[in-house]
C-alpha cells in the first residue's frame, strides 16, 4: 500500500511529492509526520479527503521538531516503541523560521529524524527568496537577482554533531532511501536534506524535476554524502562532473546570473568538491 | 496533608498529584520554580514523566501540543513574553481540542518591562479559545490544577485550560496548603486518553479546511467552551465532596446576602476583597462580592442571576485593554445590559505592574462608587486608582 498516495493536490511533476513517496518506501507505516507549514502540509489533504495512510500533522511553521520532540516523548512514556517520528519541512520550515526549533530538538538530541525537502524558494506563498536560495536567482522578491549566497543548511547540522546526517536528492532514490533507512535505525537525532527541485520556482519544464535534480549532483553543485561522528563519506560520486553552467543555463530562475556569477560559482563548487573527496573517503561509516 | 507552599510549589504538588506525563516548558520569571520542583521529582523517581527542556516559549506548547496529540497528559508553565510569545500556538491547541494545562503565573507584559503582577497576560489572549480560570491563593492554585485534568479531559469540553495565579503575590508567597492523598485524587482523576496521532489508527490532523468545514469546527469549540462552566460546577462538587474544599463553578459569591453594592474581581484581589468586604459589612455597608472564577468561558448567565437587584457594581480590574478600558468591567457590563433595572457598573483599572492593592484601597474605590451613586453621576467608562 503506498502510504503517501496518488490523487493528492501537489502539482504534475511536483519535486516535494516525489520526495515524500520515496521517502515513505524506507520509513514504513509506523511513522508518524509532522509538516509545517509548506506546500508538503497542504497537497496531501483538503477538507475531509487526504492522501496519506499514516497519521499525519499539519502543524504550525515555526516549531515542527519541537511538535516531534513532544510526539516521541509521550510515546516513550506510553511504552510505545517500535515508531519513527518525523518532522518534514521545506527550506523555510527549516533553515528559516523553523531554525530556532530545528536547533534545539538537534542539541537535545531528540530520538526523531528531520527531513528538509529544499526547492531553495519560498514556494507555498508564490516563489519568494529564502535563506537557501542561491546567490543571483530571481524570485518575486529579488527581481535583480538574489543578492547574497544561500545557508549551507548540512554543515549548520552537522555543528549540532547529529547522530546521522545525509544529504540527498530525488534524482538518486536507492541513495536517498538508503539513508533514510539507516536514519531510522540510529536512536537520536538525524539530519536528512534533500534537494527537491520545483519545476514552477526554477522555471524548468513540469518533467524536467528530477533531471535537474540529477545535474545538481552531475556538476557538484549538489554533493550527496552522509556522515556520523564527525565522519564524511560521499555516497554518490559523478563519474565526470558538468560544468555548473549546464545546469545554471537550464533555470529560467538563473536569467539574471552573470557571466562573472557562473565563473565565481564554478571556483567555489571546484574547491568545495577537492576538499570533500580530499577529506571524505568512500569507505562504509560504521 | 498540611504543607507551607508558595503558588508555584502548589502548582508542581498538583501536576504531580495529576501524574503528568510530558512536561515542556522554557524558563521565566517567576514561574520557572515550578518546572524546577517537577524535573527534581522526576529525578527522585515520584514522578514518571518525560521533562523536553525545549529552546523557546513557543517550541513549549508546541511540544505540549505533540504529546497531547500522542495521548500524554501535558503541563506547560509561562506567563507575560513567554505566553504571548506562544499566541499562535494557543490558538492551535484549542482549535485541535487538546487537554493541555498551562499554568499561567501572570506577570505585566513589557513595554516597560515588568516581572510584577498583572492580569494583562492572560487578558491579552481572551479570544484564544482556552478556558480560563482565575486562583485567589495557593490552596485554589493546587485545587484547581488538579481540577483542571478532569475538566480539559471531560468529553464533552476536550479544551486546554489555563490555571492563573499571581507572580510572587501568590507565586513566591508562602501559605498553609492541604496537600491530598495521592489515592484520593488517581480515583478522581482517571486519565481519558485519546491519542490523535496513532500508528495503528492513521488519521490526518488540520488539513486544508474550506469555507464548507471551517465555520462548523468554530462552532462546535464554542460550544464546548460555553457548555465547560455547567462541567466546572460538577468537577468542583466532586472535588469538594472528596476533599472538603468547593471553590464554586465559574463564579462564586461572597455576602451577597442582602448586599446592595458589590465588588466584582478575579485573582488575588478576590481575597483582598474578602477582607474588604468584612469591614464594610462591619462598617455598616451593604458591601457584597462577586469573585469570577473563570474569565472564559465568561459565566454570562451566572453573573446576571448573582447581581440581580443589586444597586451598584464596581469592578477592579488588574488589566488594562488599551483604548478601551478593563476587560472584565466590559464583559460584566455586555453581561447586564438589557436586563431589567441592570445596577451601573463602576470599572477601576488597579495594582497594574505589581501596585499593591490593600483592603484599605478596594474600600476607598467602593468609597468612589458610593460617592457618585449619590451625586446621580453616571459611570464613566472607566478610571485609573493609585495613580502616583
Amino acid at each position: 500500500m503506498d502510504l503517501f498516495t496518488g490523487g493528492h493536490s501537489g502539482c504534475r511533476g511536483c519535486g516535494a511529492a516525489i520526495a515524500m513517496r520515496q521517502a515513505m518506501q524506507a520509513l514504513g507505516p509506523r511513522t508518524i509526520m509532522v509538516i509545517p507549514a509548506s506546500c508538503m502540509a497542504t497537497i496531501g489533504g483538503s477538507g475531509l479527503k487526504t492522501a496519506w495512510n499514516i497519521p499525519f500533522y499539519h502543524s504550525l511553521f515555526a516549531c515542527a521538531p519541537a511538535v516531534a520532540s513532544g510526539v516521541r516523548a509521550a510515546l516513550e512514556i506510553r511504552g510505545i516503541e517500535g515508531v519513527k517520528v518525523v518532522s518534514w519541512a521545506g527550506d523555510a520550515g527549516t533553515a528559516d523560521i523553523g531554525f530556532q526549533a530545528l536547533s534545539g530538538a538537534a542539541e537535545r538530541n531528540e530520538d526523531i529524524i528531520h527531513v528538509c525537502y529544499d526547492n531553495e524558494t519560498y514556494m507555498n506563498t508564490g516563489g519568494q527568496a529564502g535563506g537557501t536560495t542561491p546567490l543571483s536567482a530571481w524570485t518575486p522578491d529579488t527581481p535583480a537577482g538574489k543578492p547574497t549566497k544561500p545557508k549551507d543548511m548540512p554543515a549548520l547540522m552537522a555543528a549540532h554533531r547529529p547522530e546521522y546526517l545525509a544529504t540527498a536528492s530525488i534524482a538518486y532514490p536507492r541513495d536517498f532511501i538508503e539513508k533514510l533507512k539507516r536514519a531510522a535505525e540510529v536512536k537520536g537525532f538525524c539530519y536528512l536534506h534533500v534537494l527537491a527541485p520545483c519545476h514552477r520556482g526554477w522555471g524548468i519544464r513540469e518533467e524536467e524535476t528530477v533531471e535537474m535534480a540529477r545535474l545538481a549532483v552531475e556538476c557538484g553543485l549538489w554533493i550527496l554524502y552522509e556522515e556520523r561522528q564527525g565522519r564524511q563519506r560521499l555516497t554518490v560520486v559523478p563519474e565526470k562532473r558538468l560544468p555548473v553552467r549546464e545546469y545554471i543555463l537550464r533555470q529560467q530562475r538563473f536569467r539574471e546570473c552573470r557571466e562573472e556569477d557562473i565563473e565565481a560559482l564554478q571556483a567555489e563548487v571546484d574547491q568545495r568538491w577537492q576538499r570533500m573527496a580530499a577529506g571524505a573517503g568512500g569507505e562504509e561509516l560504521g | 496533608m498540611r504543607e507551607l507552599l508558595n503558588g508555584n510549589e502548589a502548582a508542581a504538588e498538583a501536576a504531580r498529584l495529576a501524574r503528568i506525563e510530558v512536561l515542556a516548558s522554557y524558563p521565566i520569571t517567576p514561574a520557572a520554580p515550578v518546572m524546577e520542583r517537577l524535573t527534581g521529582f522526576i529525578a527522585q523517581g515520584t514522578l514518571k514523566a518525560r521533562f523536553i527542556r525545549v529552546e523557546s516559549d513557543h517550541s513549549a506548547l508546541a511540544a505540549a501540543a505533540g504529546a497531547a496529540l500522542a495521548g500524554g497528559r501535558t503541563l506547560v508553565v509561562t506567563n507575560s513574553q513567554g505566553i504571548a510569545y506562544m499566541s499562535e500556538v494557543l490558538y492551535h491547541v484549542s482549535g485541535l481540542r487538546l487537554p493541555v494545562v498551562m499554568a499561567v503565573v501572570n506577570r505585566a507584559l513589557a513595554a516597560p518591562h515588568s516581572r510584577f503582577p498583572d492580569h494583562g497576560d492572560a487578558v491579552a489572549q481572551e479570544a484564544c479559545g482556552w478556558i480560563q480560570l482565575f486562583c485567589e491563593n495557593n490552596q485554589e492554585v493546587l485545587d484547581t490544577v488538579i481540577q483542571a485534568y478532569r475538566l480539559a479531559e471531560d468529553d464533552r469540553v476536550r479544551l486546554p485550560v489555563m490555571v492563573n495565579y499571581e507572580s510572587y503575590i501568590q507565586s513566591h508567597t508562602r501559605e498553609v496548603v492541604e496537600v491530598p492523598e495521592e489515592e484520593i485524587i488517581d480515583g478522581f482523576l482517571p486519565l481519558n486518553r485519546r491519542a490523535a496521532l496513532d500508528v495503528d489508527n492513521p488519521r490526518a490532523i488540520n488539513v486544508v479546511t474550506g469555507p464548507d468545514l471551517y465555520m462548523d469546527y468554530k462552532y462546535r469549540q464554542d460550544a464546548a467552551l460555553r457548555g465547560a462552566a455547567k462541567v466546572l460546577a460538577e468537577v468542583s462538587g466532586e472535588y469538594g465532596r472528596l476533599t472538603g474544599r468547593n471553590w464554586g463553578g465559574p463564579v462564586e459569591g461572597y455576602r451577597l446576602q442582602e448586599a446592595g453594592h458589590v465588588l466584582v474581581t478575579m485573582g488575588s484581589l478576590v481575597s483582598t476583597c474578602r477582607e474588604a468586604v468584612d469591614q464594610l459589612r462591619a462598617a455598616g455597608e451593604p458591601a457584597g462580592l462577586l469573585k469570577i472564577r473563570a474569565f472564559r468561558p465568561f459565566p454570562v448567565e451566572e453573573v446576571r442571576e448573582y447581581l440581580k437587584g443589586v444597586k451598584t457594581v464596581t469592578v477592579l480590574d488588574k488589566n488594562i485593554v488599551y483604548g478601551s478600558g478593563g476587560a472584565l468591567a466590559r464583559e460584566v457590563r455586555a453581561a447586564l445590559y438589557g436586563e431589567p433595572e441592570a445596577p451601573p457598573v463602576f470599572s477601576y483599572i488597579a495594582g497594574l505592574g505589581g501596585r499593591d492593592v490593600t483592603s484599605a484601597d478596594v474600600c476607598k474605590i467602593f468609597g468612589l462608587t458610593q460617592e457618585k451613586r449619590r451625586a446621580g453621576a453616571k459611570p464613566p467608562a472607566f478610571e485609573w486608582y493609585g495613580l502616583e
